[in-house]
């Protein structure tokens, strides 16, 4: 643990010799091969290129036993510990090396009633899952709030481990994320979850994601909802009991099951409902004093939330609408898979905010379609990631309707999209 | 286990075992489908004429309720048996816990004669009744697609055997293969293998697990369930070459649920038994859980 201490303060140096550097191996499914000889290979592998820019990925290789064993190499994360892009010196640092396997068997569902089969009251994940797979990629903040989230559950492993009394010192394994729809709260959890299943594995041996579905812990029974959320907590005291797994436990619109209790003075709330607030804290506070739980939550409307819930959270994080540079970031990684998948042809080379900013924004032949790509994002200011996302399909799907086009027409495309999502946002504005 | 009401056990499952003996112990023609005994599968295996004199019930012990819910159950063959007789341990177990768990409606075979009428029925009125019988479309559909998954199991269940020991076999009803509903387990390790012609008659020694698991009374305690997913997972070596099961690397039996062990072992000392020729041949490490890529979808009429 004393290497996780050790990320804390990373951000208050910059120099190489003490910088983790994770290194994420993704194993190939049918492989069998032992951890330690994949990593004896991946360590020879990473000697071979001492000096990286920023993440790498390889996913091709000389080596035969890396061809037959291993999907992908990928250096992650370097810019949540560093600022600027700089050369990294593998040999220098700390290498972290993770190897993983995917589960493929998607979510398995948990029913409390026996008699009521279809009523699913939480899905299961077995982490890392390959529909998480590369979601924590895809995800672009501006702030720290990746690292600021990964650093927080590393703090609360830390003190797990050192026996810090929770009388003293309390920390509640309760993180709050709220915000505008549309902003990747829920899958920020589903990310972190498992970017924490792979960087911890060498503790745990595997995660798990339970997602419960609020609305399904309120009983048709006057009272029974509190036993509900009871019966819940009840099940994930059972996966907790096994030391060797990382339990995550994901509500998705906690305002549903934590309605702030003042409200219900006015006396047109059923009492149902404190109960299942009362209970939900309750149970919270149990959970607490097992080492392997992480409560994640998500909600858009932070003023309908129980005052004791929020107070319990230990982070609260709000998520906003991406900033003109983050929109970039998300345009430039759809182009790019546009062009991977030959939407987008010929291949033409788009530069990076950062590599822009080195030019002074000068509009020459190479800058010119990035330079255009950054006024479609200012342009896109105060759309949501989600929306974000989707414009590109909405692009070609209104404007193109070609199986390949050029950059140029493309993004003469994006841009009419955006002006189109404006449009929609207005005239339904009007309406209301 | 002893508390649950009466009326949740499904029809007919709890004064069973006594009249299962009989039916068991009489070969028998082909019945009407409609009235096969549960065991149809073991009835099958009867008509050969059992060549190994079998001591049952002699080393059949009782369940043994340990802590947390967890059954065993030993049987002990008296002499060495087949890979392939393992193979066919696992598989009609397997059979055998699908429907006694209610994850299928009628007996594996009974569903293979019903939907592919691979059985030879009787002639005359079987005709008229299959097709009363006979389920909606939708149903049919359902039903082949868990007929084809179980294949598929079985027929990759049957070259893993070939390619390796297998020590443990693991049977998880719902939930994940991490944390299942129920757990059935068949453990091998304790199984001499030896060639064709010194082992013991593999219908037999079916017949003897079978009759322990009767005597031993496992399922009509339980409560009825509703149909969910079934995982099968194996124990194999690493570098058996199997590319159809899944390797689980970090894979560990879980504790949580419901869980029956059948222990199988060979009583005859002079031959190696698995977990020595496994030792001798390397480290336990090597082992590794293999899990099929087919979740088996219980099936029903009603669900």
């Amino acid at each position: 643990m004393d290497e996780a201490a050790g990320d804390l303060k990373l951000p208050l140096q910059n120099d190489c010799e003490s910088l983790q550097i994770h290194v994420e191996v993704h194993q190939k499914t049918n492989s069998t091969a032992k951890k330690e000889d994949i990593k004896l290979s991946v360590l020879k592998l990473l000697n071979r290129h001492s000096v990286i820019f920023g993440d790498y990925k390889w996913i091709e290789f000389d080596d035969c036993f890396l061809t037959n064993n291993v999907q992908s190499i990928a250096v992650v994360d370097t810019e949540l510990q560093l600022k600027e892009r700089q050369p990294i010196s593998l040999n220098k640092c700390r290498l972290l090396i993770h190897i993983f396997h995917l589960n493929e068997e998607g979510p398995s569902t948990e029913n409390l009633d026996a008699e009521d089969e279809d009523i699913v009251a939480a899905n299961h994940w077995l982490l890392p899952a390959v529909e998480f797979h590369c979601l924590w990629e895809s995800l672009i903040y501006d702030a720290e709030i990746k690292s600021d989230l990964l650093n927080y559950v590393t703090t609360t492993l830390l003190f797990s481990d050192r026996n810090v009394n929770n009388n003293l010192i309390s920390w509640n394994r309760v993180i709050l994320l709220h915000g505008p729809p549309g902003t990747g709260k829920t899958s920020l959890c589903r990310a972190m979850a498992q970017k924490l299943t792979i960087r911890l594995s060498h503790r745990y041996r595997y995660g798990q994601l339970i997602e419960i579905n609020s609305h399904s812990l309120f009983s048709k029974w006057f009272s029974e909802s509190g036993k509900l959320v009871t019966k819940m907590f009840q099940k994930i005291q059972e996966l907790i009991d096994d030391k060797d797994v990382l339990v995550f436990v994901l509500i998705d619109e906690v305002e549903s099951l934590t309605a702030a209790r003042s409200a219900f003075q006015a006396g047109t709330e059923p009492s149902d409902a404190i109960r299942v607030v009362n209970a939900v804290l309750t149970q919270i506070d149990q959970i607490k004093r097992y080492p392997n739980v992480v409560i994640l939550t998500t909600s858009n409307i932070t003023e309908k939330i129980d005052i004791a819930f929020v107070d319990r959270a230990d982070i609260k994080q709000y998520i906003g609408p991406p900033s003109p540079a983050a929109v970039f970031k998300i345009y430039h990684s759809c182009l790019e898979e546009l062009m991977k998948c030959q939407i987008i042809y010929p291949r033409q080379q788009l530069l990076t905010l950062h590599e822009l900013e080195m030019i002074g924004y000068l509009e020459n032949d190479v800058s010119k379609l990035s330079l255009l790509l950054k006024d479609i994002s200012r342009k896109s200011e105060g759309l949501s990631g989600r929306i974000l996302r989707k414009l590109p399909f909405l692009a070609h799907a209104l404007h193109i309707q070609s199986p390949s086009v050029t950059m140029t027409t493309f993004l003469q495309a994006l841009s009419l999209a955006v002006d189109k999502q404006f449009e929609e946002r207005a005239k339904l504005s009007d309406c209301a | 286990m002893g508390d649950i009401p009466m009326m949740l056990r499904k029809g007919g499952h709890s004064n069973r075992s006594k009249v299962e003996e009989q039916k068991m112990a009489a070969p028998r023609a082909t019945q009407p489908e409609a009235d096969l005994p549960r065991s149809a599968e073991t009835g099958l295996e009867l008509r050969e004429a059992p060549a190994v004199a079998v001591t049952v019930a002699l080393t059949a012990q009782p369940v043994a309720p340990a802590p947390g819910g967890a059954f065993s159950l030993s049987v002990v063959f008296p002499g060495s048996v087949t890979r392939e007789g393992c193979f066919r341990f696992t598989c009609e177990f397997l059979k055998h816990v699908l429907y006694q768990r209610q994850q299928l409606h009628k007996s594996y075979e009974q569903l293979v004669c019903f939907y592919r009428g691979q059985l030879p029925r009787p002639p005359g009125q079987e005709e008229d009744m299959v097709r009363k019988v006979y389920p909606k479309d939708q149903d049919s559909k359902k039903c082949q697609q868990v007929l084809n998954d179980l294949d598929g199991v079985f027929q990759h269940l049957e070259i893993m055997f070939n390619l390796t020991l297998v020590p443990r076999i693991l049977i998880l009803l719902g939930g994940t293969a991490v944390s299942p509903k129920e757990l059935y387990e068949i453990n091998l390790q304790g199984i001499s293998v030896s060639g064709t012609e010194e082992s013991l008659q593999t219908s037999a020694c079916v017949r003897k697990l079978f009759h322990s698991l009767f005597m031993a009374d496992v399922f009509s305690d339980l409560q009825a369930i509703p149909t969910m997913g079934i995982i099968v997972m194996a124990q194999g070596h690493r570098n058996c070459g199997i590319d159809w099961f899944r390797p689980k690397l970090n894979y560990k039996v879980p504790t949580r649920g419901r869980k029956l062990t059948v222990n199988l072992s060979c009583s005859h000392g002079n031959s190696t038994t698995l977990s020595t020729c496994q030792e001798s041949n390397s480290a336990w490490d090597d082992y590794i859980w293999f899990q099929a890529p087919v979740i088996v979808k219980g099936f029903n009429y009603f669900s």
